[in-house]
């Protein structure tokens, strides 16, 4: 069943295309990140607009599906006047406004855990908020949302998946292209399948370390 | 931008349609997801080393990689194995397959959230397995596990979206082709955003109505 | 004689409020038909860590028996294989006669299918230190529910027969309660009721009331104790000395894992012999004893 020669010469394509998405995916990460220490203020603010801003913000953007949010881009920035965005910057643009909704929450819940006294201590200091979200509020987030961090990673990785709406040739898109050519969809689609495990399961086990570490910190 | 509310009227057959697409692939695949789950769940508490190792291979593979590559492997790699699906079929069983994985989670969860002494006692008394969970523990579990189970019904939910790639008539099918058709970008993509959000909505809606009544129901057993 | 227990102190002198003759000696073996319960080189490790070795035990019918000893000396574990709970590695042990458990092939030895199992230990019947009763259900139908299951019984009778076993322990009037809302000592006599339901020939009692507060230790004795003159087959794990020297036939002194000694109430408590049971009394004493040493 499997064509050894043809997996071959189809194995380093899929690896150009492999950082395709791994690009795409960690700077989706990244952003998202900005956008969830964003939203995730907002949603903790004391004023009720800021709150129902972010909760709306979250609302969308965790209901809508990604498919569908990704669409949305692909017809909509040219007509909000760019029209020559490459298929790349879209696709971040739609995985990092969705990613920023789940790492909102992952960090509303890292927030709210940060034991009060740290930020007392630090408010009769005389730190400011800003200098406190960035300097102890967002470390210790990170530091009691590590696993779910890591875990959106993952969910990341998975969803570039289709980001060849927005015409990038991601790691599916090339195998679907070679399967189309080549037919050999269950070898190819395996394939793909374990590229996929390759960067994932590592990363599965990574967020299943970092949770045991965690409770054995806290306990 | 213009905004041009006739396009629905003059497509609502085919928007309904999709529309029942999408709930029908929707429920089939949860249904078929929550059998498999309980199926696969059972058999990684209180099955042996035997079913353990495979089912976790299976499990890791399901979750480390994406729902589309899964429903291109069954509908295009199926029939090399001799499983030729319509898209439709293929899609249920994408679906359920996907979501049935992480059911099996929070099932998993569930059973061992239960303690041990009590399925102990019940083992002396004589009550079988399988009564043992039925009576004993999916009682208790379910009032626990109920909002992870409403959240992967949502998740399931979106992934229909996906469907529409292995040419799944649903809703985002329908809706995008009525927008290449006619140029109403505007009007599709928002309807096909607004018609997930009351879906979504409705799903944690209905969530937190069975919450209650659950909770309601289990402190009132007859007995 | 070296008695560790002063006249007049804090361990009562071993009597047997029971309508039979007072023992001096361990019921005498009549063969293994006529016991109810038959412990053969019974072994079992965990890993590396050999918790029972070779331990040897008969419980005739009617018979009371007591086990003590240190934590860690295994006699919950010896408890719990009785009902096969943990699956003990070496040996046997019989219930009126069947092996439980294990089954003997030309190929050596494997685990009985669980049917076989539950059909050896349907005469057993087992309370647990944490109770173990089922939240989501109040206590008649903790009792019903095995009658209904296993038993077959339609929901009348098993009603009927849950509200007699609840009488019977003193909780009628607590038939619709959950747990939640009973306190230690009524949750765990629902549990003997529970047990008694099935009419087992024999009751296993682990440290039954170890985890109760001590005013509440007293009811759950209580019962026992009329099981016991009723002549039911008991064999106890307990830490309750005034018990086992009361109620006990034999008791059985258990460290590191085999028995060290074994006699009538009165041979163990002011007889003792062994060093390690010595001690173990000694300790037992030291903690009970407090008022001895009270200032002032």
């Amino acid at each position: 069943m499997f064509d050894w020669p043809l997996l071959q010469q189809n194995a380093p394509l899929l690896l150009g295309a492999l950082w395709v998405t791994l690009q795409v995916s960690i700077a989706a990460l990244v952003f998202g990140f900005v956008i969830g220490i964003v939203v995730g203020s907002l949603r903790l603010s004391p004023i009720p607009l800021l709150r129902r801003l972010g909760g709306a913000y979250i609302f969308v953007f965790r209901g809508i599906p990604l498919l569908v949010q990704l669409l949305f881009i692909y017809y909509f920035l040219p007509r909000v006047g760019l029209p020559n965005v490459s298929p790349t910057v879209a696709a971040i643009i739609g995985l990092s406004l969705a990613a920023g909704a789940y790492i909102a929450e992952i960090m509303r819940g890292g927030f709210r855990a940060i034991p009060g006294g740290q930020l007392e201590a630090a408010g009769l200091l005389g730190m400011s908020d800003a200098q406190m979200l960035m300097r102890i509020r967002v470390p210790q987030a990170v530091r009691l949302t590590l696993p779910a961090l890591v875990n959106e990673m993952i969910l990341l990785i998975k969803a570039s998946s289709l980001v060849s709406v927005v015409g990038l040739a991601d790691l599916t898109r090339t195998a679907q292209n070679l399967a189309a050519s080549d037919y050999m969809f269950v070898q190819d689609y395996l394939m793909l399948a374990g590229f996929y495990c390759l960067i994932n399961v590592p990363l599965a086990y990574a967020a299943s370390l970092l949770e045991r570490r965690l409770k054995e910190r806290t306990a | 931008m213009t905004f041009d509310p006739s396009i629905f009227t003059d497509h609502l057959g085919d928007i309904g349609l999709g529309f029942l697409v999408t709930l029908g692939t929707w429920s089939s695949g949860v249904l078929l997801g929550l059998a498999l789950g309980m199926l696969i769940a059972v058999a990684q508490v209180f099955g042996n080393n035997l079913m353990r190792v495979p089912l976790r291979v299976f499990i890791e593979l399901i979750r480390s990689t994406p729902f589309l590559v899964q429903l291109f492997l069954v509908y295009y790699g199926g029939p090399s194995f001799g499983i030729s699906l319509d898209p439709i079929p293929a899609g249920i069983l994408g679906l359920g397959v996907y979501g049935g994985v992480y059911f099996a989670e929070i099932f998993r969860t569930g059973f061992q959230s239960v303690a041990r002494g009590q399925l102990e006692a019940a083992d002396c008394l004589g009550i079988t397995r399988l009564q043992s969970i039925w009576r004993i523990q999916l009682p208790q579990m379910l009032v626990m596990i109920l909002p992870a189970l409403v959240n992967m019904v949502t998740v399931l939910c979106k992934e229909t979206a996906v469907l529409s790639i292995i040419t799944i008539p649903e809703l985002t099918m329908v809706l995008t082709g009525i927008g290449s058709e006619t140029f109403a970008f505007v009007e599709t993509l928002l309807m096909l955003c607004i018609g997930y959000l009351i879906l979504v909505e409705l799903c944690s809606r209905l969530g937190m109505f069975l919450e209650t009544r659950v909770g309601r129901f289990m402190s009132r057993q007859p007995r | 004689m070296n008695s560790l227990l002063i006249p007049g102190g804090n361990v009562p002198a071993p009597t047997r409020e029971t309508t039979r003759e007072p023992l001096d000696e361990p019921m005498k073996t009549n063969g293994e038909q006529s016991s109810v319960l038959t412990l053969s080189k019974v072994g079992k490790s965990f890993g590396n860590l050999r918790v029972l070795k070779g331990i040897d035990l008969q419980v005739q019918r009617s018979e009371v028996v007591c086990l003590i000893g240190p934590s860690g000396s295994g006699k919950s574990t010896l408890l719990r294989s009785m009902a096969f709970l943990e699956e003990y590695d070496e040996g046997a042990i019989r219930i009126e006669g069947q092996l439980l458990g294990w089954q003997d092939t030309d190929k050596g030895r494997r685990r009985a299918p669980q049917a076989q199992i539950n059909q050896v230990r349907r005469n057993v019947g087992m309370v647990f230190q944490q109770f173990n009763l089922w939240p989501h259900m109040t206590a008649l139908g903790n009792v019903c529910e095995a009658l209904r299951r296993v038993r077959k019984l339609s929901a009348g009778d098993a009603k009927q027969r849950g509200m007699a076993m609840l009488d019977k322990v003193g909780l009628a009037h607590k038939a619709e309660a959950y747990p939640a809302q009973l306190s230690g000592g009524q949750q765990q006599r629902v549990a003997i009721a529970r047990a008694l339901a099935m009419e087992p020939h024999i009751m296993l009692f682990d440290e039954p009331t170890s985890a109760l507060d001590p005013e509440l230790v007293g009811e759950v004795l209580q019962v026992m104790k009329t099981l016991a003159k009723e002549g039911m087959t008991m064999v106890v794990v307990t830490h309750e000395m005034g018990f086992a020297a009361q109620v006990a036939d034999s008791v059985i002194f258990l460290d590191q894992g085999e028995i060290v000694a074994r006699g009538t109430p009165r041979q163990i408590f002011h007889n003792a012999e062994q060093p390690r049971l010595q001690q173990f009394l000694q300790n037992y004493l030291d903690r009970n004893a407090f008022w001895q040493d009270a200032k002032g």
